[in-house]
């Protein structure tokens, strides 16, 4: 058993320039092809060697998916519109902030330039066991190296783990989760639309997967419905260092207030389980209720019932409960000053 | 002889033929030059035809406002076509990661990790690298000029890739403030940490941008 | 000197348009015709020895040129100091590679092919059998009764014995079960150790005092994570090795070299003109680049080892973590009466660092006890080779002690920078223990209090103070000072240059350019005492075919202070010179010469220099370097001696005194903003003043005080090593992992401040600042922590959100205390 992670392994390109040529390429090539979108997740395998392949599709060439177009009812996001693009878009910001937000705390600029909306919310997980190409459940082994009692699982899950304690790193995913967005997913010829929340596989349903995708799957574009344009939004990532660190647990919120009672409530909470989770319960408390202290103190005692802390990461919950106070709320705890 | 040629008995390597080896510039400076390269298109990497609808290798690059051919491998990465074909050191790799900035280049005026770009996905798109700053006659870009004139950075490896991540947020940002120009270099990491001098030599640089524009 | 004043005046470094044009070249930016790639196998294992390796499938493949083992490199030779001291090569020590890998990630064997696809695909093809060894990667298990060893013989490293000495050997070293007795509650055992020192009445101190705590703190470690790595280019000519490599010390590199090859050091030529970053990781060059070098010599081609980001995460050098537990009583003034420090340093199995042994040094001067005792140990883990890294042992030994000072300072209802001050050094402040009874050494000068008073002005202490802990809804700040030190100067060293009849000054400089600038900035001394513009010198550095002088280690922030001694020493000798021909040609006496502006002069007679070099030439002797002093280095006798007859030659060791061991001092102060919903925190302002004697070149300086001090705050925000203990394997491989700072992690608008009062004991009265201020930024950052939280919320470093939201959620540190690599 050698060992060098170094020098990516050669392989062919394709650039297809439409959908339907790339949905084709897929659909012929099967599990053989690997899709590439911005390149951040794929580059990091494929220069470790840890995984390989002889067949890229790369879509940086299809111009049909990089774009932001209003439609009857909301936006048609296409998925290769990079971060930045999401990120400084005046429709966005005006009407769906907290996607913008999101798009924008993602890396650093560089990474977001070229980035993809389609990529961002389909990227496999960071567990460092499973990038290290340990052979895990996850890599298609029969353990889990992460949650024993000597691992160091400071950033994995405390949430609806099920043998895979590893988690959901996306900043757009809960974003996307709170909008009700649609997934709009091609397969040779054929179209279907998921919802956002399920798009993405807990490891209960798949433990190999972090989203629906199959082999021959290309996400083409996200659909934002009108419904939560001009909501008040709140999004806030918490990390170790305010460049390229992922989350250690994000908040994506969208809250339709009338009369100062809270009409409905989105609330989805990232990075404590293998999907972005929308928070059912909270957002029922929500419903028809006052902000007030003893609603936002509710909202986060509900969001943290039945966190499983390991032995490194019991941070999470009392954080999680935080930042769900805070999208309730709407900001931190004000001062004076 | 110039130093640090070599003696003359590198033998030919097996199985390969002198037309895959494509002659690209002589790396200026201290006498050294190269032929020799990266990747080889040998029959040992990839022991079969190119399919159909793969890549076609030989394109011509728009680097620095200048046409140059080059034989690109579909897995190739930017920087190492800059740096290994093209002889364009000035992009560093320091981690080859998207973690460190230090291969940041302008793709159609836009910073990217030059690691993390297959050459092939940018092949119709205008690059431009630290070489290509200084004017055709030699004058220094005003934001090279800022360093110059505050002394900036240390040992100036992430230097090339700061240069460029400045003059592409300039572009659309030309009078930023200091923490929105620290916002804009946010993807550039120095070891020596020499932020604070990094962020007053490129506000210099900004100001000198400015001056430019106004003609 | 009017005009000509160059010291201390910013100016543009000869390299810095070389740089900003893309064209500096560092040692992967080299191609030579005909060149081979190098690539590396790593061990998968933490501790392994190579059963088999089958290299026939490699071998066989196309392209494939050597492949490498350890057994292929030379056992290194004997290191023989200036004084002619020989110290015996370690045959366990480091070497390139390794059959018996003691860490994961140690290079086991190298493949040289015509390109990296075909050295890479050949290390996958290579069967290689590894027979799995005991291993430990966590200093306080090892030492446990039934800990495993991280090296078949032992657990740490023995000290040298004998006349002459032998090479320090393995040994064993175990705490019994009792020892760990308090460990779970977070106190560091204090075990049998390997080092001890001590002096005055420890108890009497103890008894005196007001306040006395008892605390434990661990730091963590940390890589080097120098930005490039170090890859080298190695050929041969003509039986002479030309090398190609990023190192902090150009002269010094090429005995280091010429020892691990065993060649003389006349047959390596090193070229070294831009180095990316060093903090001691390389200070005089890096043992891998043995690799390429006998690979070019196998396979008679030039070799060039390119070093991935992850190799030079595993043998570009780690800071190593040490638990300390501090045991101090403060009188009610807070001044230090007694102080019992017990440390534990980890290391790697490889040569031992003495961060832990030093660590009391440093704390000794910088706090002045009254009485102490310091003990250390050092033990092994199969974890990557440590080097020193800026500041080695001081930070580290600061970072344990501050937060107690801090502590001593709020029990007793004084303030932080008071009792800091009460406690500075002065003067010729002694420290550490006394050498054989006789009286303790000292520093050279101390102005560590002006320095502290000049911060409490300049970052407006008192009102920062003032709102420290007051919350502010979801925020809260509060503002921290750190002291620190270390060693800044050495001496001993030479100074060489020529003054051609042309008028310019050619100056020799074997510094290395590792970003420091002091390759040429030292250089200023000797043009200023010659009265030439800048403009009129020139600087031949990087290439050590170029005839340079010997030259220091640029590290342990000598450089400053020896290399200006040494310009000093040189252009002192110039200028008696061209006193001499001044008189000889125009009459009058020597003494009565003065230079200045290009031209030497009594007042009544003068010429220029560039006559006076031309007459240097007529002269001959020792005026153009024909006759040259006897207490020079060899290596710079050699260089002059190829210098002779060009024009006036400068040529000199710095043979000036010094009363003392030169220290520079730093006074940090930080003030931080707690989130206390999320635990984040952000450094809100920093100032750093530093006393290190005459400032030389002030940017220069601001950058070396300010992206030190930067260097500091990552130990204290984010960075760390990460390790899964039962597989002894790496987890924090990448940097989004191990997590150096960005830009947005540091303050807008860092501030610095020099005292700028000359070293008495130094002709220039300059000394060295690249590694105080290490300790300063993080100490005042962890300093700035405790001030808005209150004491009792963390106990080693860094201090990581999580940290925090823990602590005050539970109203005490979660964090473990004790166990290596979280």
């Amino acid at each position: 058993m050698a060992v060098v992670h170094d020098v990516i392994p050669p392989f062919q390109l394709f650039q297809p320039t439409t959908v339907d040529e790339a949905a084709e390429l897929l659909e012929a090539h099967g599990d053989e092809a690997w899709v590439m979108a911005g390149g951040m997740d794929s580059f990091d395998w494929l220069k470790d060697r840890t995984k390989r392949t002889e067949t890229v599709v790369e879509l940086g060439q299809i111009s049909e998916l990089q774009s932001i177009r209003e439609t009857g009812d909301g936006l048609e996001i296409g998925a290769m519109t990079t971060l930045t693009d999401i990120a400084e878009s005046a429709v966005i910001n005006e009407r769906f902030g907290v996607l913008a937000k999101a798009a924008g705390l993602v890396a650093s600029p560089q990474i977001r330039n070229q980035g993809t909306l389609g990529g961002n919310v389909s990227q496999d997980t960071r567990c460092a066991y499973y990038r290290l190409g340990w052979t895990c459940y996850r890599a298609g082994g029969n353990t889990c190296y992460a949650d024993t009692p000597t691992a160091v699982n400071r950033e994995h899950a405390i949430l609806h783990a099920s043998r895979c304690v590893a988690v959901s790193p996306s900043d757009t995913a809960p974003a996307l989760v709170a909008l009700d967005a649609q997934m709009v997913i091609r397969h040779g010829r054929r179209e279907r639309v998921v919802a956002a929340a399920d798009y993405f596989v807990g490891p209960n349903l798949d433990i190999t997967r972090m989203t629906v995708l199959e082999p021959g799957d290309l996400l083409t574009s996200i659909r934002i419905p009108a419904k939560w344009s001009g909501a008040r939004f709140y999004f806030e990532k918490v990390r170790d260092r305010e460049v390229w660190d992922f989350p250690l647990v994000n908040v994506a919120s969208a809250i339709r207030e009338s009369g100062g009672r809270i009409e409905e409530a989105r609330v989805v909470v990232g990075a404590v389980a293998a999907r972005p989770l929308r928070l059912l319960a909270v957002e029922e408390s929500l419903a028809g209720q006052l902000v007030n202290a003893q609603t936002v103190v509710r909202a986060g005692e509900l969001a943290i019932e039945g966190a499983r802390p390991l032995r490194f990461n019991g941070y999470k919950v009392p954080l999680m409960r935080n930042l769900v106070q805070r999208a309730v709320r709407g900001g931190p705890i004000a001062g004076t000053a | 002889m110039a130093q640090g040629d070599p003696q003359a008995t590198s033998s030919e390597p097996k199985g390969v033929s002198r037309r895959t080896f494509i002659k690209g510039v002589i790396a200026g400076g201290v006498g050294v030059s190269s032929a020799a390269y990266l990747f080889r298109n040998s029959s040992l990497l990839t022991g079969r035809a190119a399919r159909t609808g793969s890549v076609e290798r030989l394109v011509t690059l728009n680097v620095n406002g200048q046409a140059r051919r080059v034989d690109v491998a579909p897995h190739e990465t930017l920087a190492n076509t800059l740096r290994y074909k093209l002889g364009l050191t000035g992009t560093k790799l320091g981690c080859d990661r998207a973690e460190c900035g230090s291969c940041t280049v302008l793709v159609d005026d836009v910073p990217r990790y030059s690691c993390s770009v297959l050459t092939h996905a940018v092949r119709t798109r205008s690059i431009q690298t630290v070489e290509g700053l200084a004017a055709a006659d030699g004058t220094l870009h005003p934001v090279q000029q800022g360093v110059i004139e505050e002394q900036g950075f240390q040992c100036a490896y992430c230097m090339s890739g700061f240069l460029m991540s400045a003059v592409g947020f300039l572009k659309k940002n030309p009078n930023p403030t200091r923490e929105e120009l620290a916002h804009g270099v946010s993807g550039n990491l120095c070891r020596c940490q020499d932020y604070d001098k990094i962020l007053t030599a490129l506000e210099r640089g900004a100001e000198l941008s400015r001056e430019v524009a106004r003609g | 000197m009017g005009d000509n004043r160059l010291v201390g005046r910013n100016y543009t470094t000869p390299d810095l348009e070389s740089k900003v044009r893309g064209r500096a070249k560092y040692a992967e930016d080299f191609r030579v015709d005909g060149m081979l790639y190098a690539k590396l196998l790593l061990s998968p294992l933490p501790h392994a020895r190579v059963r088999s390796v089958d290299t026939s499938a490699a071998e066989a493949m196309p392209g494939v040129r050597a492949i490498l083992r350890a057994s292929d490199l030379p056992a290194p030779a004997d290191i023989v100091t200036d004084l002619g001291e020989r110290i015996p090569a370690n045959p366990k020590g480091e070497q390139a590679l390794s059959d018996e890998p003691l860490y994961a990630g140690e290079p086991v064997l190298a493949v040289a092919a015509v390109d990296e696809e075909t050295a890479v695909a050949a290390i996958e093809a290579i069967k290689i059998d590894f027979e799995p060894l005991p291993f430990v990667v966590d200093p306080l298990v090892t030492l446990r009764p039934d800990g495993p060893n991280a090296r078949i013989d032992g657990n740490c490293w023995g000290r040298p014995t004998g006349e002459p000495a032998a090479p320090i050997d393995v040994q064993e070293l175990k705490w019994a079960s009792v020892d760990f007795g308090e460990v779970d509650e977070g106190r560091l055992p204090e075990g049998p150790h390997q080092d001890e020192w001590s002096f005055g009445d420890l108890d009497a101190g103890f008894r005196e005092a007001t306040v006395v705590l008892d605390e434990t703190f661990s730091t963590a470690n940390n890589q080097h994570h120098v930005l490039e790595t170090r890859s080298a280019l190695a050929y041969w000519r003509n039986g002479k090795l030309f090398m190609h490599t990023g190192t902090q010390s150009a002269v010094q590199t090429v005995a280091s070299i010429a020892r691990w090859m065993r060649l003389d050091i006349e047959d390596v030529v090193l070229f070294t003109e831009y180095t990316g970053g060093g903090f001691g990781s390389r200070a005089t060059g890096a043992v891998i680049c043995t690799v390429p070098a006998v690979l070019a010599q196998m396979t008679g081609a030039p070799v060039m080892m390119r070093i991935s980001r992850e190799e030079e995460q595993y043998i570009g050098g780690i800071r190593p973590a040490i638990h300390g537990r501090v045991k101090a009583g403060f009188a009610s003034d807070g001044r230090l009466l007694a102080l019992d420090l017990f440390v534990v340093g980890e290391n790697s199995a490889y040569e031992p660092q003495g961060d832990a042994s030093f660590a009391g040094n440093i704390v000794s001067l910088l706090y002045q006890p009254g009485a102490m005792r310091s003990r250390a140990t050092t033990v092994l883990t199969n974890t990557p080779p440590r080097r020193a890294q800026s500041q080695p042992g001081g930070m580290q030994g600061i970072t344990i002690m501050e937060p107690v000072v801090s502590k001593a300072a709020r029990r007793l209802g004084i303030d932080q920078v008071a009792i800091r001050r009460v406690n500075a050094p002065v003067g010729k402040a002694p420290f550490g223990p006394s050498f054989g009874g006789g009286a303790r050494p000292y520093c050279t000068s101390a102005f560590l209090t002006e320095a502290l008073d000049i911060g409490v002005e300049l970052f407006d202490w008192e009102t920062r103070r003032a709102r420290s802990g007051q919350r502010n809804g979801s925020k809260v700040r509060g503002s921290g000072v750190s002291v620190s030190t270390f060693v800044a100067g050495s001496t001993g060293f030479d100074g060489l240059f020529v003054i051609k009849p042309d008028g310019r000054m050619y100056i020799k400089s074997g510094v290395g350019n590792l970003g420091t600038e002091n390759f040429s900035d030292v250089h200023r001394v000797a043009a200023e005492m010659m009265g030439m513009p800048w403009e009129r010198v020139e600087i031949a550095w990087g290439d050590t075919s170029q005839n340079l002088p010997w030259t220091c280690v640029s590290g342990g922030s000598q450089t400053t202070h020896a290399m200006t001694r040494a310009a000093h020493a040189a252009a002192s000798d110039a200028i008696r010179k061209a006193q001499q021909i001044a008189a000889r040609t125009l009459g009058g006496s020597p003494e009565s010469y003065r230079v200045d502006n290009e031209r030497i002069s009594d007042g009544t007679r003068s010429m220029t220099l560039a006559d006076v070099a031309g007459r240097a030439l007529e002269f001959g002797g020792e005026y153009d370097g024909h006759e040259l002093p006897d207490d020079i280095n060899e290596f710079t006798t050699r260089s002059a001696t190829a210098l002779a007859g060009q024009g006036l030659m400068g040529v000199a060791r710095d043979n000036y005194g010094v009363d003392g061991a030169s220290f520079s001092f730093v006074a940090g102060f930080a003030e931080v903003e707690v989130d206390v919903e999320t635990g984040d925190y952000r450094i809100v302002d920093y100032l750093a003043v530093g006393d290190s004697g005459t400032i030389i070149h002030p940017r220069s300086y601001g950058g070396q005080i300010l992206g030190r001090s930067i260097l500091g705050m990552g130990h204290a925000l984010a960075q760390k090593t990460v390790y899964d203990q039962h597989y002894g394997l790496p987890l924090a491989t990448r940097m989004y992992q191990s997590r150096p700072p960005t830009i947005l992690d540091v303050p807008r608008n860092l501030q610095w401040e020099a005292v700028n009062l000359p070293d008495p004991e130094t002709p220039v009265g300059a000394r060295g600042i690249g590694e105080p201020p290490v300790a300063a930024g993080a100490a005042a950052v962890l300093n700035a922590l405790s001030a808005a939280l209150g004491d009792d919320m963390f106990r080693r470093s860094p201090v990581t959100l999580d940290n925090i939201l823990m602590a005050l959620e539970n109203g005490r540190p979660m964090q473990e205390p004790l166990t290596a690599h979280i």
